[in-house]
């Protein structure tokens, strides 16, 4: 019995949530289920995982065999995929779990070779990276194909559920919701700040994001609260145009862009804020609305972001309503009641999102299909 | 005590003699879902569209049916009905109030007095308290020709200091919880006297609740629960009267018709007359039973949540804020509106819970959320009340 796992990236080396995913539930399932877990080798060594990593050589669309010398992004999968097809040591795998459309087609392959069920994870899908505004066929295409040809996926969200039994005509039977957790220990212990009258936004700046909501919404909020300030935290292609926003509107002095933050300072931004809003246009989970709650920091989110289904103490809105989400935020940040009441609920909430618990469902998801 | 012991003529032990129905039939103005930037004048801080829909429901699905249902059957029993329940009724559906006059006038329904806006006055301004009393009671006497002597405080919330308000101003009889801490030592089957002279009548909540919240429960162990069944429990209880109060939307609203209530109702009338027992109004008590002992509750009560005391209103701080900021607005230009946004029902809304309370609270709550309660409260105070509650640090 084994599980046989395709990722992409993982810490240290990694660009984004998926790493901090597969590096989290795998280091739990890995002490239950012996597992392998195939990466493109990127010139990084791992060690203290309790799994076997297999590292495959990418050749085509890559320079230099780093994340940030791809070239050519498709080629680069292709190669991959292909690369673990070759690679692949079938002895004992019970299970073969792809991350992303990115690992999709090796899945699927092996699967076909030798008739090993086939899991996939979707940590987001084209439609919200894209914000629906001209989604790439392409990718569409293999996610489609991934979802149709796995005996089990797992969504990070009912919400993503949704969209592929919407958008590519899947059996909600075989998808399960299972949530991500946060390491609260991190927000929790350590220092903490003196709050003030700040909003954060923490994110890419992205349209997928929403970042001009978050800007549209502080500029509502001037006109009533002059004594309040906002940051704007993260990189992404639209953070010049927020700065302009900011400029054009008479509110840069109010607003900080700090650019891209780590994870230590990450945890400062949020203690010293009093509100943290995510207005997602469509975002599959949303692991930063939980960050925020462990750290003990209203929330205020889209209701198209995914964590928010599971949520009872955060305030949510449509994305676009900036006059309600600006009514909620000066709310919380006038009165100290409902601020400490969705700190204190929150972070009790927050808490109970563990990895340990991603981890048991995705095995129980492994359980129902698996032929051991 | 009683009748221990004696037959009916058709042979059936006699036990308990009485049963006491009495019902609260109370809907609160809403709040509408308000935005900083809306400019409210005071009338539009109310959700009419939605307190208009709630009340033709359960019009159509409880006050009318049931009303029907009890005349029809022949069931005396005590209605406490808050003054803004009379101004929806008015406003929403007359034909409520006409049954419910049919039901007044034809002598088997009394009347209780409570406070109009069915609001916490009772534990912070006497004055106010009473202003409110007296205007119930004045809606009482113009609607029904009915002048109330017996008074049941906002969700029977309680002590000895408010029964002695009642008593001052003229009650005869006040009901309150037969909490668990008082039946250990005085059964809610008996009257009482508090400590004020007044005539004290404790609910019996666990044979309340089997009607109220496990009649169409499956999985409780009594299920089904028959009209039969039910009056055997009640002539096997000892002591002289069987106290039912429960909110009247138990009545096809929170118990369906499909669940059979209705009919439980029917059934029961055929039973009690069966098993020798009477219904009666709570003012007819004292005629029939002596005062088993006298009653001092120093501690304040309620029948709300599973605590049973203030907590479902003043247990967090975001209710403690807004009501705060609600007394500071007494001195406003606006009264009347500050009356109504007294109904306890909007601070209890904002109410956390504990987690066995959970889904009642959130079953009654119309924004489904404690943190929505209170932002659209206080822009409502914001809109209509001069004070100001800065943020303190």
């Amino acid at each position: 019995m084994k599980v046989a796992v395709i990722g992409w990236e993982l810490p240290p080396a990694f660009s984004g949530g998926l790493g901090i995913h597969t590096s989290n539930i795998f280091s739990i399932i890995g002490k239950i289920i012996p597992t392998d877990i195939y990466l493109p080798d990127m010139g990084y060594s791992f060690s203290g995982y309790p799994f076997n990593i297999r590292t495959v050589q990418v050749t085509r669309g890559i320079a230099g065999g780093s994340y940030s010398h791809v070239t050519n992004f498709t080629e680069a999968v292709d190669d991959y995929n292909n690369k673990v097809v070759e690679n692949f040591k079938p002895d004992g795998v019970s299970v073969i779990h792809c991350h992303d459309w990115i690992t999709f087609s090796a899945g699927i392959e092996i699967k076909e070779k030798f008739g090993i069920p086939l899991v996939v994870t979707f940590h987001s899908t084209e439609y919200d990276r894209s914000a629906y505004f001209n989604p790439q066929g392409d990718i569409m295409k293999r996610e489609k194909e991934g979802a149709e040809k796995a005996d089990a996926i797992i969504t990070v969200s009912n919400f993503t559920k949704r969209i592929l039994v919407e958008k590519y005509n899947i059996d909600p039977d075989k998808i399960t919701a299972v949530y991500n957790g946060v390491k609260s220990s991190a927000y929790t212990q350590g220092q903490n700040y003196k709050r003030e009258r700040q909003i954060l936004y923490f994110g890419r700046i992205t349209s997928q994001k929403g970042p001009k909501f978050f800007m549209e919404m502080a500029d509502k909020i001037l006109q009533y609260e002059k004594n309040v300030k906002f940051v704007m935290a993260g990189t992404g292609d639209m953070l010049d145009e927020m700065k302009g926003y900011a400029l054009d509107h008479g509110f840069s002095e109010k607003i900080l862009f700090p650019g891209f933050v780590d994870f230590h300072k990450a945890i400062e931004y949020y203690k010293r804020s009093e509100v943290f809003v995510i207005p997602a246009i469509s975002e599959p989970f949303g692991i930063t609305v939980l960050e925020s709650m462990v750290s003990g920091t209203p929330v205020i989110m889209s209701k198209t972001t995914g964590v928010g289904e599971a949520l009872n103490n955060a305030l949510k809105s449509e994305y676009w309503d900036t006059d309600v989400m600006s009514s909620y935020a000066v709310s919380i940040i006038n009165h100290k009641s409902l601020m400490d009441t969705l700190s204190l609920y929150g972070k009790y909430e927050g808490m109970s999102f563990t990895w340990e618990k991603s981890a048991i469902k995705t095995i129980e998801v492994y359980r129902s299909i698996w032929k051991i | 005590m009683g009748k221990i012991g004696n037959k009916n003529d058709r042979g059936v032990q006699i036990n308990m003699e009485n049963i006491v129905f009495y019902f609260e039939l109370h809907q609160p103005f809403r709040l509408r879902p308000l935005r900083m930037q809306d400019n409210a004048t005071a009338m539009d801080i109310f959700w009419e569209e939605k307190n208009r829909e709630i009340f033709k429901r359960i019009s159509e699905n409880a006050y009318i049916p049931a009303t029907q249902t009890l005349m029809e059957s022949g069931i005396k029993s005590t209605f406490s009905m808050s003054g803004t329940f009379i101004e929806q009724a008015m406003k929403y559906s007359p034909k409520t109030l006409d049954i419910i006059e049919d039901y007044v006038k034809s002598g088997m329904c009394e009347l209780m007095g409570e406070t109009y806006f069915h609001s916490l006055a009772s534990i912070w301004d006497e004055e106010e308290f009473e202003y409110q009393v007296r205007e119930q009671t004045k809606t009482m006497k113009n609607i029904f020709n009915y002048s109330p002597v017996s008074f049941r405080n906002t969700e029977l919330i309680y002590n000895n200091r408010i029964a002695e308000m009642a008593k001052n101003m003229g009650f005869r009889n006040i009901i309150a919880e037969g909490t668990d801490e008082i039946s250990k030592n005085f059964s809610p089957n008996y009257r009482y006297v508090a400590p004020s002279g007044i005539n004290l009548y404790l609910r019996n909540y666990s044979m309340s609740d089997n009607i109220s919240f496990r009649f169409s429960n499956t999985v409780w162990n009594e299920y089904p629960l028959t009209a039969d069944k039910y009056v055997k429990w009640i002539q096997n209880s000892p002591g002289d009267i069987m106290n039912l109060y429960m909110d009247y939307e138990t009545f096809g609203e929170h118990q369906r018709k499909e669940t059979g209530i209705f009919d439980f109702i029917r059934y029961l009338s055929k039973y009690i007359e069966d098993y020798g027992i009477k219904t009666i109004k709570i003012d007819e008590i004292a005629k029939e039973h002596n005062a088993k002992g006298m009653v001092s509750i120093e501690k304040t009560i309620s029948w709300a949540d599973t605590r049973r005391d203030l907590s479902a209103w003043l247990g967090n701080a975001m209710q403690n804020e807004a009501f705060n900021r609600l007394k500071l607005c007494s001195a406003s230009d606006n009264k009347e509106i500050w009356r109504y946004m007294q109904t306890s029902d909007l601070i209890y809304y904002m109410s956390m819970g504990n987690p066995e309370d959970f889904t009642v609270h959130e079953y009654f709550n119309p924004y489904r959320s404690p943190y929505l309660a209170f932002i659209y409260y206080m822009f409502a105070l914001d809109n209509t009340c001069s004070s100001h509650n800065e943020r303190i640090e």
